[in-house]
């Protein structure tokens, strides 16, 4: 791939240098991405809020006792997209079949955190932290995950981006990362392509505030208003292939989309979907989950679609909180489980294939006889992504008292 | 002449002009030595004070401590008992949910769980008209969903081969529900329509009638039918009409509009910063099932009485909250070797009951109700509430607390339940925490271990870094802490003789603590409104600013709390955020809140025969800056925004009117935004 890439981003760094009303960083983006060594690899991280039922998204369709524990909200034999004979896709991921076809999509299955809390809340905490078991912990992992690595040439106010209304946990910290909304209301006193008086003149009292935190954050923050109007990223109309479902978590991708192919700089991001709580009448193969399920495969497949070649340096990993029940329980819904799926897409990833020990559902295999039992710590995987993607090797202080013994090598 | 309540800002007025002859023109350069210089001088003494022991000053605050003396001002403030807030009860006395019991406020405003009660029939339908009917519109509510989950139950997903990659398949019914909906909305639009314009006590009957009639009328009203309807209602009629819609939103809403009213304009500014400090060291969230109705007598009866009192009851008084016992789930603990888990019954018919129900669903106990031990509580309560993180317990510790604790639970969380300790859930047995051998003896257990963690050494040293971490600098002088500490230990937990020390500390007067403290969300949103003389009579809008800003009132979801230093707070979306909160409030566009510089701080309208516009923008501009930041900023914001006055788009001047007056509400906008007004 390299060497057609380069000479794609060469050529295209180019035709930026000839046009005249190009903004000054954006050829320095796209000059400095021929360097080797200097192209920006990111990572995007997507929290399915609610603990989703990764048996059924990601069915075990080769296990009988799946069968006999779920006898109303099973998913078919015939209806499951299969995937290698023992398991398959819930039908409807099936926006996401191409990937699996072309190998670019895996999974991880019977995931999970170490910690046994059912409750949503700290579970979804740990996994934020990255700390399972320690609340103090106050910043994110994904925060702490750039602290070695060095910001890209340009800027480093995109570097982190969380899409929604406030920081979430697992970006919080030290590094500086922004949270947006919505990326057109990310302005000081009013919209258009031009600063305004009042813009101006806070930027000014900011730039000389004596104050270094609100002066560095006031920069950064000005840096990112310009450069977000200057990229003007709404122009980045999505890929013809690209069907972003309505509803929030495709926006936030399409947003996502638009930040990146802007060449802001991106290296991390996070977006959530909540909706997977599903207690009763969960459904089969419609229903509920399935429903959600829609929207969350159509809009992960639509930011594939939509980013192109940049795709090439993207890694996407999927995440909830927890599994949920193996058998379902008396109102056709499940309950709070234990280990869970992931998914991990991305043009270095080696898909095709899932990864992790299955641990099986007969009565003796079930953690507390209920749940799926944990074979591979969340940590193991997003440790890969870390370190074989953005390069970040010093994985000790990403997550603290976690000595990764190995990766389950899905990036090679 | 002016009203009376303009006479602080007169009186800066008056006494610049009284020293300086004018208001001068460049106010930067005229500021007293920098404080780090050596020594705070007496106004910036005055300042830091109100800075640290209020969320903000208001304008003549730094005048009457002065008058009063720093010393004797602080001490008030030690003693809110004796500081007279009537004020403050008039604008609360609305929000009748503060004063209600959660007994009184589940029966008003009932959660879904009660409302589940009446439809089995095992709660009585009250008679009361308003009562009545805020549950038969609920009753209405509920019925829907079961029938909607009926149905979808009903139908038995066919499995389909045919999903269609990559497209969204649009259920055929959505169309027809929306169209559905715009109907049903414009016939309770319809309905009311005719009560708007009956006197409040006739509207009230008909209202009531209407929703009897068709009980989703007030859920399908637009927003602003539903206000008019409101116009001339009083307090608990208002509440009557919202909870028609929803009820438990009511009782948020005001917990929630009551706060911000307390912070905004007590005279017992530490105590309310106290009460807020107590609340988020023990943090409960309101979104987490019923602490939404349960936190009202949580902050009330157990965070605010305390506030300034002894550690040790505040630790004791959440220990038994059925807020926090709900929270941090400790109401399930159940010993592992208790009557309750062995199944030894205490009475027939419950165990009976629960044998028969446990057959049937053989995956009742699948969310881990009453399952087992809940660690829970035990590791939160000697991690954030007293010991901290590193106070030297152990994996063992957390479970032998946990065992310690099983049994102390409430009645029915969901219908307002009261704390009890129940034998039948509590582990038997002797427990050691932290090398102390507890004996087994039911709920004194507690008692004991909550008496040896109040009084740890671990406990006094986290307590009181927490509170220097507030009231001084993110990261406070080691000698600081160690003092407060000391009186911690030495005077049994007393806080008030804790914050005293602190107050009485070189340290929290070092020219380095000095507006070190980056304001959070709520200091900064209410600090704005203080420092402008916000008349706010609807604080609601207020509040959602606050989720704007990251930091929703009662909103802290893990029991961390919030935290209390610069970096949590100061990123690119937040300032930003920060600087067009500051534009809004100035220009008085925030609905429930009224501004009128112009007329607060008598800044006079230029007429004809006034100086030139810019000795007159400068004027303002300095004028401002004593008013909002008491003159404390730096010559370059201060030229910075001089630089811009002449600015058309600021001064709002047209071409050919010359004489307009600078734009107040963006200059002031512009040092509500400034760095110096995110300091402390």
């Amino acid at each position: 791939m390299s060497i057609t890439r380069r000479v794609f981003l060469r050529n295209s760094a180019l035709a930026v240098v000839g046009t005249a009303v190009v903004p000054p960083f954006l050829t320095r983006a796209a000059l400095g991405a021929v360097e080797p060594g200097t192209r920006n690899k990111r990572l995007v991280v997507i929290f399915q809020r609610g603990a989703a039922d990764g048996l059924n998204i990601v069915v075990p369709h080769g296990e009988p006792s799946y069968y006999a524990m779920r006898p109303s909200i099973n998913i078919p034999r015939k209806a499951v997209l299969d995937l290698d004979g023992f398991f398959g896709l819930h039908p409807a991921m099936a926006p996401l079949q191409a990937l699996w076809q072309q190998q670019h999509l895996a999974i991880v299955h019977a995931a999970g955190s170490p910690d046994t809390t059912r409750s949503h809340f700290d579970a979804q905490d740990y996994m934020e932290s990255g700390t399972p078991g320690i609340k103090a912990t106050e910043d994110g992992w994904l925060n702490r995950a750039l602290k070695d690595m060095p910001a890209p040439a340009d800027s480093a106010a995109f570097r982190a981006i969380a899409l929604g209304p406030s920081l979430p946990r697992i970006l919080a910290g030290h590094e500086a990362a922004l949270a947006m909304n919505n990326i057109n209301d990310f302005t000081v006193g009013g919209r258009g392509a031009k600063p305004t008086p009042i813009a101006n003149t806070f930027e000014a009292m900011y730039a000389q505030s004596v104050d270094t935190m609100l002066h560095g954050t006031g920069q950064e923050t000005f840096d990112a208003v310009k450069m977000l109007k200057a990229a003007d990223p709404a122009k980045y109309r999505p890929a013809a292939n690209a069907d972003y479902p309505k509803g929030r978590f495709g926006d936030s991708l399409k947003q996502l989309a638009q930040l990146i192919k802007a060449q802001l700089g991106v290296q991390v991001a996070f977006a959530d979907i909540g909706g997977w709580d599903h207690h009763v009448n969960e459904g089969n193969t419609q229903g509920q989950l399935a429903n959600v399920l829609r929207e969350f495969s159509q809009s992960l497949a639509a930011f594939w679609n939509d980013l192109g070649d940049l795709a090439e340096d993207t890694v996407v990993v999927t995440m909830s909180e927890f599994g949920r029940t193996a058998r379902e329980n008396g109102n056709r819904g499940t309950d709070h489980g234990h280990a869970n799926v992931m998914l991990v897409m991305g043009g270095p990833v080696q898909g095709g294939k899932v990864y992790g020990r299955w641990p099986g559902m007969e009565a003796g295999q079930l953690y507390e006889g209920r749940d799926l039992a944990v074979t591979t710590d969340f940590r193991e995987v997003l440790g890969e992504a870390v370190v074989r993607h953005l390069g970040n090797a010093n994985l000790q202080n990403v997550f603290p008292g976690y000595g990764a013994p190995h990766f389950l090598g899905y990036l090679g | 002449m002016f009203a009376h309540r303009h006479q602080p800002a007169i009186a800066i007025l008056l006494s610049l002009v009284l020293i300086t002859g004018t208001v001068p023109p460049v106010f930067g350069k005229k500021k007293e030595p920098s404080p780090l210089a050596g020594r705070m001088a007496d106004s910036q003494r005055a300042l830091h004070a109100l800075n640290r022991l209020t969320f903000g000053p208001r304008v003549g605050d730094v005048q009457r401590v002065l008058d009063m003396g720093v010393e004797r001002w602080i001490e008030a403030q030690l003693h809110p008992e004796k500081l007279d807030d009537s004020a403050l009860e008039a604008r609360l006395a609305p929000l009748r949910t503060l004063r209600m019991s959660t007994r009184e406020i589940v029966e008003d405003f009932p959660p879904p769980e009660l409302i589940r009660a009446v439809a089995d029939g095992k709660q009585a339908m009250p008679s009361d008209a308003a009562r009545h009917a805020i549950y038969m519109a609920q009753l209405e509510r509920y019925e829907k969903r079961q029938q909607k989950k009926q149905e979808a139950a009903n139908t038995t997903p066919v499995p389909s081969m045919e999903t269609q990659p990559g497209k969204m398949t649009p259920s055929p019914a959505a169309g027809d529900e929306e169209l559905t909906r715009r109907q049903e909305r414009l016939e309770a639009e319809a309905r009311v329509k005719p009560l708007l314009d009956l006197p409040p006590e006739q509207r009230m009957k008909g209202i009531l009638q209407a929703s009897l009639e068709n009980p989703r009328t007030f859920a399908l009203l637009r927003g602003d039918t539903r206000e008019q309807l409101l116009q001339g209602l009083d307090a608990k009629q208002q509440e009557t009409v919202l909870a028609l819609n929803n009820p438990q939103q009511v009782v948020a809403d005001e917990l929630m509009e009551g706060k911000m009213l307390r912070a905004l304009y007590s005279e017992r500014q530490l105590l309310e910063v106290m009460d807020d400090f107590w609340l988020n060291h023990f943090n409960v969230f309101l979104g987490k099932g019923a602490d939404r109705y349960l936190l009202t007598a949580y902050e009330r009866e157990v965070i605010r009485p305390h506030a300034l009192g002894k550690f040790e009851d505040l630790l004791l008084a959440t220990a038994k909250s059925p807020a926090m016992l709900f929270y941090l789930d400790n109401w399930l603990s159940v010993g592992p070797n208790s009557d309750f888990a062995n199944g030894i019954p205490r009475r027939g018919p419950r165990v009976k009951q629960r044998r028969t129900v446990a057959r049937k669903r053989p995956q009742a106990n699948a969310k881990g109700k009453r399952s087992g031990l809940n660690e829970n509580y035990g590791r939160e309560l000697m991690e954030l509430h007293t010991l901290g993180v590193n106070g030297g317990y152990s994996q063992k510790d957390v479970t032998e607390v946990a065992r310690v604790f099983t049994g102390w639970t409430m009645k029915q969380p969901h219908l307002g339940g009261e704390f009890q300790f129940d034998e039948r859930m509590h582990e038997p047995g002797d427990k050691i925490v932290l090398g102390h051998r507890i004996k087994g003896k039911g709920e004194k257990e507690g008692l004991e271990v909550l008496h040896i963690l109040a009084r740890h050494p671990a406990t006094a040293h986290f307590v009181c870094s927490k509170l220097a971490q507030r009231f001084v600098s993110d990261d406070p002088p080691r000698v600081l802490v160690d003092r407060m500490a000391q009186t911690f230990l030495k005077k049994n937990g007393d806080i008030r003789e804790v914050l005293r020390t602190m107050f009485t500390s070189p340290e929290f007067w070092a020219p380095e603590a000095y507006r070190a403290k980056v304001k959070t969300p709520l200091e900064f949103v209410v600090s704005a409104a203080r420092a402008s003389n916000a008349e706010v009579s609807d604080a609601m809008p207020l509040v959602r600013q606050l989720q704007n800003l990251g930091m929703p009132l009662y909103g802290m979801q893990p029991p961390t709390g919030y935290s209390m230093k610069a970096d949590a707070w100061v990123n690119s979306s937040a300032l930003l955020g920060r600087m067009n909160f500051a534009m809004t409030l100035a220009s008085g566009k925030i609905k429930g809140v009224k501004l009128d510089l112009t007329q607060t701080f008598a800044l006079k309208e230029p007429s004809q025969d006034t100086a030139p516009q810019v000795s007159n923008s400068e004027q303002t501009l300095a004028l401002l800056e004593n008013i909002l930041l008491a003159g404390e900023i730096s010559p370059q914001t201060h030229q910075t925004i001089a630089a811009q006055l002449e600015d058309p788009k600021i001064t709002q001047r047209k071409l050919d009117d010359p004489a307009r007056p600078p734009n107040i509400g963006a200059i002031a906008g512009l040092l509500l935004g400034s760095p110096e007004f995110q300091k402390r």
